[in-house]
């Protein structure tokens, strides 16, 4: 009796996995095959392409899509070098800067809420946590007309100095992380005599080394696929990023889908690298995001 | 002797705490400052004004025409009912997250490759999985109408016909949407003890029965948290629309999201319409989502658990 009950068990164990498997095929299926799909589409020649049927192997590679979209200049001849190849390259130029700045900034603001007493603190990180909820649209327009009546528009200072004086997100969730962090450790360095700038630098960066690899990872990834800044302020084509570039290629090379289909997995090949080497950050990074809303 | 010394230390270092400490918070203010409240104060004043152009040269001040002319612009109501219907993917897609999620759970062997890979549209730009989707919705030599002739069906225009546009749309966002559901799920059923499972099989409370009274509670707080990040971002979509279906918004401006019209009134109908009615929008869209939120918000203490 009671290895028969076993034994059903394991059956309905067995059972239960072959089903918990067929559903977690089909569903990376799901999420893999546009990938395949667009992949195959950039090594075939324009023609092969718009072939019917569907062909799921390329008849012969071809890597004209890829040629077309890593040295043309798509502006025609006016900034004489690959656009999305210098997309590429403005994407890094403002991108990094503002990740690594705008993270000290971050980290320094989230050690003061969680470690150090002020006067004003609570009202300083309640008006942060509110400024999180105000929708983007609101401050789109003014921020532009702001922008232009200072002549800064087709300049890469509205995309990349917002971001320097820190992000509310991330201030929150390394605030969590670092209360986390013993008051003993800093108790002991301030008898040492360290300062306080020197205590986060010797003692909390130390210890929140991963917290804030993922963080920055997470900023990065926003600024890397930013598209509605870039584009609402970057018109010259010397000035596009990599996102606004390959919109740019997109609209030129229309039906030249394996042209299209090239510079899509050019554009998303960067950030899948990264990805997969880095992608312990990645999940940590979102998986501990400000949970307690 | 000591001990007043002792004191001495600590007050003037109290002092030199607060300013340090200040100082840092304060760098995030300023950036709040310029960045958030000033743009706000000026949205309000530009919704009340008519703006020629990109800026204040030629703005005059009209009180509440641009509000009274929204409400009867029959496009106005058209792009906030074919937002809410494209937000209606949202609670799909919270539900695909839970249940791949619960999967996930299991642990069979594999679970991780099976994570990354769920996870890749949400580092993926949107631009790029926009024209990915356009090319397999593409009308004559897309994947999916070829499958569709494949099975002797007629194709259909997925992306220009109107009947067909918005649900196109709505399945790209099914698409992308649960990746970041799923890993925030996958952390918080992680995170649920094993005993509570026990107990409630040893009471013989059924398979199903332990989900909607123990998993369903244990992970609310990331339903909630999905609910509502998802639908700031649900109700201000807009990029997605203009990379797929092209500035016109469609066929029969059946992509017309709230946000699109905005950024139509801005660079499409500049001189009729331009930046101060696009702004009265913008506070209406603000209000929108404000009030859901709240909404969310005063329902959650009947919900929401943080207990777990």
């Amino acid at each position: 009796m009671t290895i028969d009950k076993k034994k059903s068990k394991i059956i309905n164990k067995r059972v239960a996995d072959v089903f918990t498997y067929i559903g977690l095929v089909i569903y990376a299926l799901v999420i893999l095959v546009p990938f395949y799909i667009i992949l195959v589409t950039s090594f075939k020649t324009n023609s092969e392409a718009v072939t019917i049927p569907f062909t799921w192997f390329p008849q012969t590679f071809n890597f004209k899509g890829y040629h077309t979209v890593l040295f043309d200049d798509a502006s025609g001849g006016a900034i004489g070098v690959s656009t999305v190849l210098l997309g590429f390259g403005n994407t890094l130029l403002t991108v990094l800067p503002t990740t690594l700045i705008g993270l000290l900034t971050s980290a320094l603001a989230a050690y003061a809420f969680a470690k150090l007493r002020f006067p004003g603190k609570n009202i300083m990180f309640g008006i942060l946590l509110a400024s999180m909820m105000i929708p983007g649209i609101v401050t789109l327009m003014p921020s532009y007309l702001i922008y232009d009546t200072l002549y800064l528009t087709n300049t890469f200072f509205p995309i990349m100095v917002p971001g320097l004086f820190g992000g509310a997100a991330c201030i929150f969730f390394l605030r969590q992380y670092f209360s986390a962090i013993p008051d003993d450790l800093i108790e002991a360095a301030k008898v040492d005599g360290v300062s306080y700038i020197g205590i986060f630098f010797k003692i909390i960066v130390p210890l929140s080394v991963a917290a804030l690899i993922a963080q920055g990872i997470l900023w990065f990834l926003n600024g890397y696929n930013d598209y509605l800044g870039p584009y609402l302020y970057l018109w010259d084509a010397d000035k596009y990023t990599l996102q606004i570039a390959l919109m740019f290629s997109v609209g030129l090379y229309d039906t030249d889908w394996s042209a299209v289909m090239a510079g899509c997995v050019i554009a998303l090949l960067p950030m899948l690298i990264l990805y997969l080497f880095a992608q312990r950050y990645f999940i940590e990074g979102i998986a501990t995001t400000g949970l307690k809303i | 002797m000591r001990q007043k010394r002792q004191i001495k230390f600590s007050r003037k270092g109290s002092k030199h705490e607060a300013r340090v400490g200040f100082a840092l918070g304060t760098v995030p203010m300023i950036g709040f400052a310029l960045f958030s409240l000033l743009p706000i104060i000026l949205a309000i004043i530009m919704s009340f004004m008519k703006i020629k152009g990109f800026n204040f040269n030629n703005a005059t001040w009209v009180g509440f025409d641009n509000y009274i002319k929204l409400f009867q612009d029959p496009k106005f109501g058209k792009s906030i009912k074919i937002t809410f219907l494209e937000a209606l993917a949202l609670p799909f897609s919270i539900i695909i997250s839970l249940l791949i999620a619960t999967l996930l759970n299991r642990k069979v062997k594999g679970t991780k490759a099976f994570r990354t890979i769920y996870f890749i549209p949400f580092v993926c730009s949107v631009v790029a999985v926009s024209t990915m989707w356009k090319w397999l919705f593409e009308e004559q030599f897309g994947i999916l109408n070829q499958i569709r002739e494949a099975f002797g069906q007629a194709p259909i225009g997925w992306l220009s016909d109107s009947k067909y546009a918005p649900w196109s749309m709505a399945i790209i966002n099914l698409w992308s949407g649960p990746a970041l559901g799923i890993i925030l799920y996958s952390a918080a059923l992680g995170n649920v003890p094993k005993s509570y499972y026990e107990a409630a099989s040893i009471d013989g409370a059924s398979k199903v029965s332990q989900f909607f009274e123990i998993t369903l509670p244990a992970v609310s707080p990331t339903t909630f948290y999905l609910l509502v990040t998802g639908t700031i971002s649900f109700l201000q979509d807009f990029t997605r629309y203009q990379v797929i279906l092209g500035n016109n918004a469609g066929p029969n401006n059946s992509g017309l999201t709230m946000v699109f019209y905005v950024w139509q009134m801005v660079f499409k109908y500049n001189t009729t319409m331009g930046m101060g009615i696009a702004s009265a929008f913008s506070i209406i869209i603000g209000l929108i989502i404000g009030i859901i939120t709240a909404l969310y918000y005063s329902t959650s203490r009947f919900w929401v658990s943080y207990d777990y």
